[in-house]
This record gives structure tokens, sequence and C-alpha cells, in this order.
């Protein structure tokens, strides 16, 4: 039975969110770290494909195999605890905090950071020659992202801040229901269909990742684009994080946990009472 | 037409004073009987022990009332094999427990074997010298092998129940044939009776011979022939088999699962009256059972259907209620009820689980505290005394129902004595992080003081709404990061509550399963009564040994210093 029931992959995503808010520090800073890394690797191989090919929806088909590789290795994307740990909050499941929580999205934001920057600078390194040549056309359409999407969302003032904000939700959107397509089925065939649709989407419409962007935007400074570090962070990396949890738990995680977990009961529960309307299992 | 047999049997004492043979049979009402079958057994309890008898009997009324405990989806072998190696456990359990942990052959041991007819099969499980005959179409043959050795000159069992640590029982199983006369006895028995003999008698037995007086006749033989032991005779004749199997085989692998059940379902003659959960793990239904009881239905998940190991503990879970009887305990439902897919049914009891019992109660009330943790704590003993652990009490495995009475659930994790738990193959951790012992984190085999540490945190848990250690004890996974965290004292927390009640809770609280109480009953009393000793172990001399030392040097080294340069 490939296809679990929707009753089943909530609870996971619930256990999920909580397992990852017990985990220690090391192991969620190395699962953090590797999806990062990872995830970075991918945006260079859909940006080589799309110019090699010259058409960007090649790329953005190709683009979740990162995406998927990472999850199967069970790594762990800031955008996915976004959507997750707060389920466990919502819960109440014994021990979880809100600091727990922001501990956790502390830890995954600097491992992915981290593995994004590792990738950014080898792949900076590899494609000029240890920067001693030219990047050739890939690289220098790598280092051309960064200028427009900050400098160029800041020239429309609030307007453009709420674009990328809007750019952030719906771009979490689609990729924690990749988070949930790795649970929804219980094989890996299954597993990767269901991953590949909405990160396939959200790639080609060009919507904004915050850990794709801890990779784009170092990689095009070391490239010599023209944007500062400040630029970055403030038309870029804060928004697009900020739009992501926005855009992730409430169009995902709270409404698959609000009518497929929190099923509103069909009978008074009160004269027969309960085992529990959705909670205990076993 | 069904299965029906003509059983017969004998045991006497003969020339000793004591019988320390034990012989028993169960042939069950019509359900029972084409789901389960029939049982006999016997034991022969060793002769140098002087309570051998009390082990006999035990063997046989535990391996026969416990076999019928078990789910039907088990296979008879899988399923005798576990109710016996659970009655070796307890036997040898007792004798270590025992002034006969030392030398076994005077503690509470015993040869055993055991038939089981079912369907068109008869099951042998054999421990020991007792032996199993089959007379068919005139010919007699021994059907187990006598599991001796020669040691020092004596013949002298190579294994028995309750004797060493480990047993591999034999098992076969064969066809049964209308007319199959089967014979179990005692080496008091066979060893004084010819081949040619015993024949001669079997002969004359037949359906509506009294196969009582046949045994009796055989044992008087034996006696007659100078047999100085107990005698013990079984005789079961086949008068009847069924003409077709009703069940698929019955083993794990050929059961289906059940369907998805909605509100108002007919399954297996339940009908389902509301759907209770569908999580990952399992799926729970309230159903009404076709005597009209309720009852919950425990089916596996959808994401787990294809995890044998995880399909064996559900199954397993069944035969865990049926084994404890305690009021604390779920019960199962209904074992007679015919099943054509694979699941559990336990009763159904109104209420909420301690999780939602504390979301309701924020300021809960420390005598209602304590009066569930001791309700919980009388379940676990019951667990223990059946030689399990139930490795998984958190909140939401213990209701309470409308009268206030606590009642365990969720055997999930359980693991039996003697039996290998799946987790311990998969190297899982059982239970849930918080509430789990520290031990188990740390690789180490889980005991009574393991349930004891995860029944405490839930008392923490209930008083407090936290975790004793905070969030951090399940980020530790190994021993120097354990052994830093430290115990959150209650006090401060509430003034009501009694200074002593943080003791017995730090005390039951340790990481170190060693430091914990060493028995539950004695934590159980200590959550009402203040324990003196207490304060005098915990204090920081002895909770911290080396940082006291190491704090007096310091301040001795200051104290030379200071003599040193401002009194020279």
């Amino acid at each position: 039975m490939a296809y679990l029931i929707p009753a089943e992959f909530v609870t996971k995503m619930v256990d999920a969110g909580e397992s990852k808010i017990f985990m220690s520090t090391r192991d969620t800073l190395i699962r953090a770290f590797m999806a990062g890394a990872i995830l970075a690797l991918a945006a260079v191989f859909a940006v080589t494909v799309s110019v090699q090919t010259g058409s960007p929806l090649a790329g953005a088909m190709l683009f979740p195999v990162g995406f998927i590789m990472l999850y199967l290795m069970g790594f762990d994307l800031l955008t996915g605890v976004f959507v997750l740990t707060p389920l466990a909050w919502l819960d109440k499941r014994p021990g979880v905090t809100i600091s727990g929580i922001l501990r956790n999205w502390g830890l995954v934001f600097c491992g992915n950071f981290a593995g994004a920057l590792t990738v950014a600078f080898m792949m900076a390194f590899v494609f000029t020659m240890g920067f001693d040549a030219p990047a050739g056309p890939v690289g220098e359409k790598l280092a051309g992202v960064g200028e427009a999407r900050t400098v160029g969302y800041a020239a429309h003032g609030v307007s453009g801040w709420l674009t990328i904000f809007l750019r952030g939700m719906l771009c979490n959107w689609m990729v924690s229901m990749g988070v949930v397509g790795a649970m929804i089925s219980t094989n890996v065939s299954g597993k990767v269909i269901a991953m590949w649709m909405p990160i396939m989407l959200f790639f080609y419409m060009v919507f904004e990742h915050s850990v794709v962007n801890m990779f784009l935007f170092p990689f095009a400074l070391m490239m010599g684009g023209d944007f500062s570090v400040m630029d970055y962070l403030l038309w870029n990396e804060i928004p697009t994080a900020l739009g992501n949890l926005v855009g992730g738990l409430a169009f995902t995680g709270l409404t698959l946990y609000s009518t497929h977990y929190k099923t509103a009961p069909k009978r008074d529960l009160l004269n027969t009472s309960s085992y529990s309307t959705n909670k205990k299992a076993a | 037409m069904g299965l029906h047999l003509n059983i017969g049997q004998y045991s006497t004492a003969g020339r000793k004073s004591i019988n320390q043979d034990f012989i028993d049979y169960s042939m069950p009402a019509r359900a029972l009987l084409q789901e389960k079958g029939a049982v006999l057994a016997i034991a022969d309890g060793i002769g140098s022990s002087q309570v051998s008898q009390i082990a006999s009997e035990t063997a046989v009324r535990s391996f026969i009332l416990d076999y019928f405990a078990t789910n039907p989806a088990w296979s008879v072998q899988h399923a005798g094999q576990q109710v016996l190696q659970a009655c070796h456990r307890w036997l040898y359990q007792q004798n270590r427990q025992s002034s006969y942990g030392q030398d076994p052959d005077k503690g509470y041991c015993c040869a055993f074997s055991a038939v089981i007819f079912r369907q068109k099969q008869a099951h042998l499980f054999h421990v020991g010298d007792c032996r199993i005959y089959l007379y068919r179409q005139s010919r007699l043959s021994q059907l187990t092998r006598d599991q001796r050795v020669w040691q020092a000159n004596q013949l002298l069992l190579s294994q028995a129940l309750g004797a060493q640590s480990s047993i591999l029982p034999d098992y076969q199983q064969l066809d049964v044939a209308v007319d199959d006369l089967f014979l179990l006895a005692s080496d008091g028995f066979f060893e004084f009776i010819e081949q040619k003999k015993l024949a001669e008698v079997l002969a004359q037995a037949n359906q509506d011979v009294d196969l009582t007086e046949v045994a009796q006749r055989l044992a008087e033989i034996a006696l007659t022939n100078g047999s100085d032991d107990n005698i013990s005779v079984q005789l079961a004749f086949v008068t009847q088999l069924p003409t077709e199997t009703t069940l698929p085989g019955g083993s794990l692998e050929e059961l289906p699962l059940p369907p998805l059940l909605h509100e108002g379902s007919q399954f297996d003659g339940l009908t389902v009256i509301r759907v209770l959960s569908q999580s990952n793990r399992s799926h729970l239904y309230l159903v009404e059972l076709p005597a009209g009881q309720q009852a919950v239905l425990k089916a596996p998940s959808l994401e787990l259907a294809a995890d044998d190991s995880y399909l064996e503990s559900l199954l397993r879970e069944e035969w865990i209620a049926n084994r404890v009887h305690s009021p604390y305990v779920l019960r199962a439902a209904s074992i007679e009820h015919h099943r054509t897919a694979l699941y559990s049914l336990f009763e159904y009891i109104p209420g909420e689980t301690l999780h939602q019992w504390r979301l309701r109660q924020p300021q809960p009330d420390l005598n209602q505290v304590i009066d569930i943790v001791e309700q919980a704590g009388k379940a676990l003993q019951a667990l223990h005394r059946a030689e399990i652990l139930h490795q998984d009490i958190r909140p939401d495995n213990v209701m309470l129902d409308q009268q206030g009475q606590v009642r365990v659930i969720d055997f999930g994790a359980a693991r039996l004595a003697g039996l290998q738990a799946d987790h311990e193959v998969a190297g899982l951790i059982p239970g849930t992080a918080l509430f789990t012992a520290p031990e188990y984190f740390t690789g180490q085999a889980g005991s009574t003081q393991s349930d004891l540490y995860s029944l405490a945190a839930l008392c923490y848990y209930l008083l407090t709404g936290q975790s004793p250690y905070g969030p951090d004890i399940a980020r530790c996974k190994n021993l120097p990061a354990q052994q830093k965290l430290s115990y959150r004292p209650l006090i401060g927390q509430n003034a009501d509550w009694p200074e002593w009640l943080d003791l017995t809770l730090q005390k039951a609280l340790q990481v170190d399963p060693l430091k914990r109480y060493q028995h539950l009953s004695e934590f159980l009393y200590d959550l009402r009564h203040p324990n003196p000793g207490l304060w005098r172990e915990l204090t920081l001399q002895v909770a911290y040994p080396v940082r006291i030392w190491q704090t007096i040097c310091y301040l001795q080294t200051l104290l030379i210093l200071w003599l040193l340069l401002v009194v020279n």
C-alpha cells in the first residue's frame, strides 16, 4: 500500500516535528549542513541545465532531484522545520516549548547557511579555476541573479519588500508540500513523485526559497555581484525567510493539521466520552 | 463437523510420597475449539527437588491458560513457543530469587511435553524426558526424543523448564487421522512397560472406551512392573476431524490486514460505532461485538502494514492484556472471536488519557496525582510479576476512566522476559523521549527500574507539566552528557508540595538505574510518607562527592597562599 491516508501522514508530520525539537545539537547541525549543501548543488545543476539547453523549464524539471536526495537521506531544511515543529507545539506535546522551536530553527538556519556557503565557495573556485579565469556562461548567469533580486526589489521600496515576502510565502507553500510528499507514501517511488510536483512548480515560478538563496547570493557576491551583504540580508534573506515561515505554516502545516488531525468530531463527545478524538494511538 | 477427541488421563504418586507429576487438558467449547484447538500437557518435576511439584503444576496450568489467551492470528507453533518460553522464564526467575538459584536441581524445575490439536494437525512441544507416542494403524511410534545426557555415569536431563537461562523446546507438527491415538507419559511409566504390552493395551482403545480407565490400567501395569517413580499417562483418541479448515492457514503472513473501516462498517461480525483515531502507528475503532458489548479494535496502520515485527507486537499486545490480571491493566475483549484479518480486540474504557486530563487540570490536586500514580504503579507491579516490562509509560498510555480508575494501556513496546523484543532487533529505543529512562539512550537493556523512572517522570509531569531534566534529556545520547544533567526541583514551583516529595522523585529519577529505588513498592510508599534516609542520601556530599573534595582543595590552596603571602 503506497499511499497513506491523510490522518496517518499528518500524525507523522506532528511526530516528526516533535522529534526535531528533541534532536541533539550535533545531529541538527549535521543534517542541516548537508541539506543546505545538497540543495545548493542542485541549484547549480538546475541553472547549468537551463543555460545549456536554453530552457528554464528543463532546469525546473530537474531541480527537484536535489530536494529529493536530501529528504531521502533524512536531512533537514529550514523551510521544512518551519512547518513541522510548530505542529508539535500546537498539539501540546510534553516538553515542546517556543524556545525549543526557536532553538531548532536557529540551528537549522546556521547549518543550512554553512552548507550552502561551502558549496558556494567550492563552485566559485571550480568555475574560475581558483579565481584565476572568467567564470563562463553558467557562472555569469548565477552571478547576475543576485543583483536583480536584491537591488531590484529595493528600488520598489515597501512594495518590493512585500513582493519578495509574498514570493517567499508562495515558495514554502509549495516546498512544504514537498516535505509532506516525503511522508505520504511508504515506498521510494511514491515519495519521489509526491516531492517532485511542488518543487518543480516553485522553481519554475522563481519563488524565493531562503536556503537556495543562501547559496545564490553569497555565490553572486564571490563572483563580483554589485550589491552588499546588507542588501542581501535586508532585501532578500530576511523577507524570504519570513515569507517562507508564514506561507509554509499557514497554507500547508495549519491547514492539514486542522482538517486531518484535529478533525471536528461528528457527534457530541461529552456524552459518549472518548478515547481521544485523534491524539492517542500507540 | 468439527474436531472431536476422546480424552482420558491418570496420574499417581506410585511408591513415592508425593506426586511431582502434573497433567491436565483443555477441550474448549465449539468456537474456541475451532480457533485455538484442544491442549494436553504433562510435566514431571525433577526428583532431586522438594518443590518441583509446584513447578510442574504451574507449567501445565499456565501453558494451557496462556495458550488460550494468545491472539488467534498467531500460528500454533509461535503461540506455543512464546507461551512455553514465558513459563520457563517465570520458573527460572523464581529459582533465582529463591535459595535454589545456586542449585537448580533442588528448585522449581520440570520436564514438559504438550500436544495441541488444531484443525487437522497436531503440534508437539517438548522439553526434557516425558514422551509422546502415536498409536496409528496398530503401530506404536515414539514421536519425541528424550533430552538426556550422560554425565558422571548418570543419565541427566539436558533441558528442563526453569533450570537454565534459555531453553530450546523441540517442536513438530503432523497431520492427524481419525482413529489416531496419542499418548503422553512420564518416565515413571514408560521405563516400566514393554512396548509390546503397551501396544496391546492401546489396541483396545476406541471412541467408546473410557480412556481414563485405560490410563489407570496402564499405570497399574507400570507399578506392578516395579516403577518407583510417579506415574502419569494421558490418552487422546481422535474420533472426528473437521471436514474443512476454517482459517486461511492461521499464520501471520497469510492473514490479510483489515480494510479501512468507517462509522457503521460491518466487519467480521463487528459493527464500527466510531473511529477513535487513525495515526501512523495504528487505527483504533470503537466496535460492537456480536454479543452486544463494546470493544476497541486495534488495526495496523497502512504505514506499518508491511512491518512484520510491528504486526507481531500488535498481536502480542492482546496476549499480554489477557495474561496480566489486574484492575489497572487494560484487558483484551474477546479471544474467541473468529477473525479473518490481523487485529487485536481490547476492552473499551470510556475516559481520557492522562495527557488530556493534564491539559484540563493546569493546577492538579496533589492527592489526586499521587492516587493516579499509585494505581499506575500497581499496574506496573502486576506486569512485572508476570515478567513483563511495559517500557512506554507516558501520559498518552495511561487512561483515566469516568470513575477515576486508572488503566495502563498500549503494550506495543512491552518486553517479555525470554523473548527478544522487536525494537531490540531493530536497535530502536522504546517509548517516548521525555519519559524513557536514560539507560535506553546509551544502549543498555531495560529493567524494572526503567519502568520506575518512567512512572516517576509521569508523576513529575502531572504535577508540573514539565520533564524533570527538561527537554535536554532527549538530546543526551551518552553517559557523560547524561551525568551532567541536573534534576529540577519541585520546590519553588508550588508552595503546597512537601519538600520530601521532591527527594522521593529525585531518588526515583536518578540517571543511574542502580541509584534508584530497587523496588517499585518502596517508591509508592515514599510517595505518601517522608523518608528521612533520603535526605542524607541525596545531600550534596553523596550526590557530588568529587565536587565537594575539589572545593575543599581549592579552599586549602587559597588558605596556604594567604598564609605564605600575608602572614609572612
